[in-house]
């Protein structure tokens, strides 16, 4: 055991190298923790230091990083996650995706603030992991299965009913670029994790921990809990909407008050079918019941089942608001009933929902636009609102069938090959899909799906502050600065790996609230000014890593639907950024950002300021 | 003349929502820290929609308490005792119970058996959906 001046670190982290199966570990000191905190700032640190950014993704040097907090496997609200990071497939950029799972805390009470996988084993393979054990298990049996079943015959093996296990499915062996990894029923679902994990031949990782986490300062934290539930109560999203709804109950304000809903892949962004996919349709028609992701109180996930029609007997953990999106007006579809059953075999097969639905919306507008024909597409019609499409097509492209080879590879890619002008209509950021805020009724979202790491991220930049009205949604001056606020924001809560939902309660960008929230727990006695800079690192740290793989200011940008039409229909007529407005809020981004305006880069002074001065001369030796 | 009664932490498997706060605040109030190693409670999930409870449910034939080679274990006042001066963590306790409502301490390896937190279940006030609750039913063992 490591002793630690502050709490809720274990003092180490895992390092598992599958071609030689030797097992490391790294130390985590005070003050990397202190730097870094956690989650995303451990994995942005060690992945640039351990990854070769001009590799290929799918290169055994690549690490998949399974990292967690001070927070996880303590009782606070919003953290029962675990944090995944890779260099992604589909972007081949930084990439994090977090999941909510049992295994986060898991990874604690084993001894350990997170792990790293490098290497390809010889053959499929699940790593065991039990405090100082670590097992390289054959996984020939796993193979080919579902995530369900995958997670179930581990558990049978290992004799633990509650063992935790995050598994990857067929899409991921298949290297499918946005295959996701699954931990009971919840996803790290963007960037291809999962494509990764399958390129090592790693089918899953078990974790149990016989340990614990403690708080530093018990009373105080006590005095923050009953905060929490007092103020929690006052805000309606975390009183009734998540927890009767969940994400769903989106859908209708979105869509009717805001007009912001992409439909027909962008063609319009209000769906005119939409009360047979909003929230309340999900709850009277489907809901069966309420779960939560570990220590959360909100429970805002829900089981969805289908009790008649042709999807009966389908039963899924979601849809959540953003697939009700890819699947639902992307698609054309307002059955319900055809979410659920797509939703379930995404999860199973271990696709990406997000970047499936729009995918597959990309290629029914080139159908629509005759760039492509039934021929190109196994003999069916890619049309809007075919529900048979969107379930089949889910086993197809995880076992790469037919035009399902083509959908694994992404929108991006796709474009390039169908070729004609269909790049201007591939809804995606740096290669991943857009979720389902609108680049074009939110000003905010436009500035930060062209500056996110990860490209087309909800959860990089931040929605939910310009519906709530804190920042002016049509705004142009002082976007930059909120939209840096809502990065920051994220990537302190990516850090800690807890879920963005408080933002409502403690502030759409960092505030003391925050801070008060973190001190407690790890004993670090922050400044509001520290975690600013502490999120600042990281954010630089990301930048950085882009930036060797080639990123560069021209990249940072939109699809050239967003800039160059504004939306056709509903409340957000009329609206778009264009690239003059674009190019505009950029310099200002930049600027407040220590990044260089021409190029994009983080200068020297910027990195110095943040101690990344090691970072500062990699850049420049590029 | 009054019936004895014994305890249950009944479980709704409808109202549960898989958060584990039942775990954390057990091992919270026996030991002042997290981790559900140190729990007497386990909620375990098979299905979207199968959940189980694992906990002592002072069941009527006590299975553990006659496997006990030390004689360690007794029934007193509707829980489990552990006489940890007796008990030689040999886990035969644990590995009688078909309720798997007994685990041995990681560090010091005694069972870990639900007391009902002197009375006042500390996982029955922590859940959020209200999915467990204290009932005494008949004690149907005489």
């Amino acid at each position: 055991m490591i002793e630690m001046k502050y709490s809720g670190y274990k003092g180490k982290i895992l390092r598992v190298n599958l071609t030689n199966k030797k097992t490391s570990t790294l130390e985590v000191t005070d003050e990397f923790a202190r730097k870094c905190l956690g989650g995303n700032g451990f994995a942005a640190r060690h992945i640039f230091d351990m990854v070769n950014p001009r590799m290929d993704a799918f290169d055994p040097t690549n690490v998949v990083a399974m990292m967690t907090g001070p927070f996880q496997g303590i009782n606070i609200p919003t953290a029962g996650k675990y944090y995944m990071a890779t260099k992604s497939p589909l972007t081949n950029g930084y990439f994090d995706s977090v999941s909510g799972g049992h295994i986060g805390a898991q990874i604690k009470y084993a001894g350990y603030d997170g792990i790293l996988v490098t290497g390809r084993a010889d053959k499929p393979t699940y790593l065991f992991v039990e405090d100082d054990k670590v097992e390289f298990r054959p996984a020939e049996k796993l193979w080919g299965r579902l995530t369900g079943e995958t997670q179930e015959m581990i558990k049978e093996e290992v004799g633990d009913p509650s063992l935790c296990v995050s598994a990857i499915g067929p899409a991921g062996e298949n290297l499918v670029r946005y295959a996701c990894v699954i931990t009971e029923y919840r996803a790290a679902g963007r960037g291809g994790v999962g494509a990764v994990m399958g390129s090592k031949n790693l089918k899953a990782v078990a974790v149990r921990g016989s340990g614990s986490n403690q708080v530093a300062d018990p009373a105080k934290f006590e005095e923050w809990i009953n905060w929490y539930n007092v103020e929690a109560k006052k805000i309606p999203a975390l009183a009734t909407g998540l927890p009767t709804y969940g994400t769903p109950v989106l859908v209708a304000s979105i869509n009717n008050m805001f007009g912001a809903m992409g439909t027909r892949n962008h063609q319009g962004e209000f769906f005119e079918g939409w009360e047979g996919i909003s929230g309340e349709t999900l709850k009277k028609g489907y809901w069966n019941k309420d779960t939560a992701c570990p220590a959360c109180p909100i429970a805002c996930s829900k089981v969805f089942t289908v009790k008649e029609g042709k999807w009966k007997g389908a039963v899924s953990e979601g849809p959540e608001y953003e697939t009700i999106y890819a699947f639902g007006s992307m698609c054309g579809i307002s059955d319900a009933a055809a979410l659920i059953k797509t939703d379930s075999l995404c999860d199973e097969w271990g696709l990406d929902t997000i970047s499936y639905g729009v995918m597959l919306s990309f290629l029914m507008e080139c159908s629509q636009r005759g760039l492509i024909s039934k021929e190109n597409t196994d003999g069916v019609e890619f049309k809007f609102g075919n529900d048979d499409i969107l379930v089949n097509y889910v086993e197809k492209t995880a076992k790469r069938m037919g035009i399902g080879d083509l959908m694994a590879e992404g929108s991006l890619r796709a474009a390039k090959v169908i070729g004609g002008d269909s790049e201007r209509f591939a809804i995606q950021v740096k290669g991943l899909e857009i979720p389902g805020h609108s680049a074009r009724a939110l000003r905010g979202m436009a500035l930060g799906y062209a500056t996110a790491t990860r490209g087309g991220s909800h959860h990089d930049p931040r929605p939910t502050g310009e519906y709530a009205g804190a920042s002016d949604r049509k705004a142009i001056d002082g976007k930059a600065a909120w939209v840096i606020g809502t990065q920051q924001m994220t990537t302190i809560g990516d850090s800690l790996v807890q879920c963005h939902f408080l933002e409502r309660l403690l502030g759409f960008t960092l505030t003391q609230k925050y801070v008060d929230m973190i001190n407690p727990v790890t004993g670090f006695g922050y400044t509001l000014g520290e975690l600013v800079d502490v999120a600042e690192r990281i954010l630089d740290l990301e930048r950085a890593f882009s930036v060797m793989t080639g990123i560069r200011r021209r990249d940072d940008t939109l699809p050239r639907r967003f800039l160059e039409e504004p939306i056709p229909e509903g409340p957000s007529k009329g609206m778009n950024t264009d690239e003059p407005t674009l190019n505009r809020m950029l310099d200002e981004f930049y600027g407040l950002k220590g990044w260089d305006k021409r190029t994009g880069i983080p200068t020297r002074e910027k990195l110095i300021r943040m101690g990344l001065e090691d970072v500062a001369t990699t850049l420049e030796n590029l | 003349m009054t019936q004895e009664k014994k305890p249950l932490i009944r479980f709704d498997v409808q109202r549960c929502a898989f958060c584990k706060i039942c775990e954390l605040s057990c091992a919270k109030y026996h030991f002042s820290k997290y981790g559900d190693a140190l729990s007497r409670i386990t909620i375990i999930r098979k299905s979207p929609l199968m959940f189980r409870s694992l906990i002592c449910t002072r069941c009527d034939k006590r299975f553990c308490i006659p496997v006990c080679p030390t004689k360690a274990l007794s029934y007193k006042g509707g829980n489990i005792v552990v006489d940890e001066k007796l008990c030689n963590s040999c886990g035969e306790c644990v590995r009688a119970c078909p309720f798997h409502g007994i685990r041995l301490h990681p560090e010091t390896k005694m069972p870990l058996i639900c007391d009902l937190c002197d009375g006042d279940p500390s996982c029955v006030k922590a859940c959020p959906k209200s999915a467990l609750t204290l009932v005494w039913l008949p004690e149907v063992r005489k």
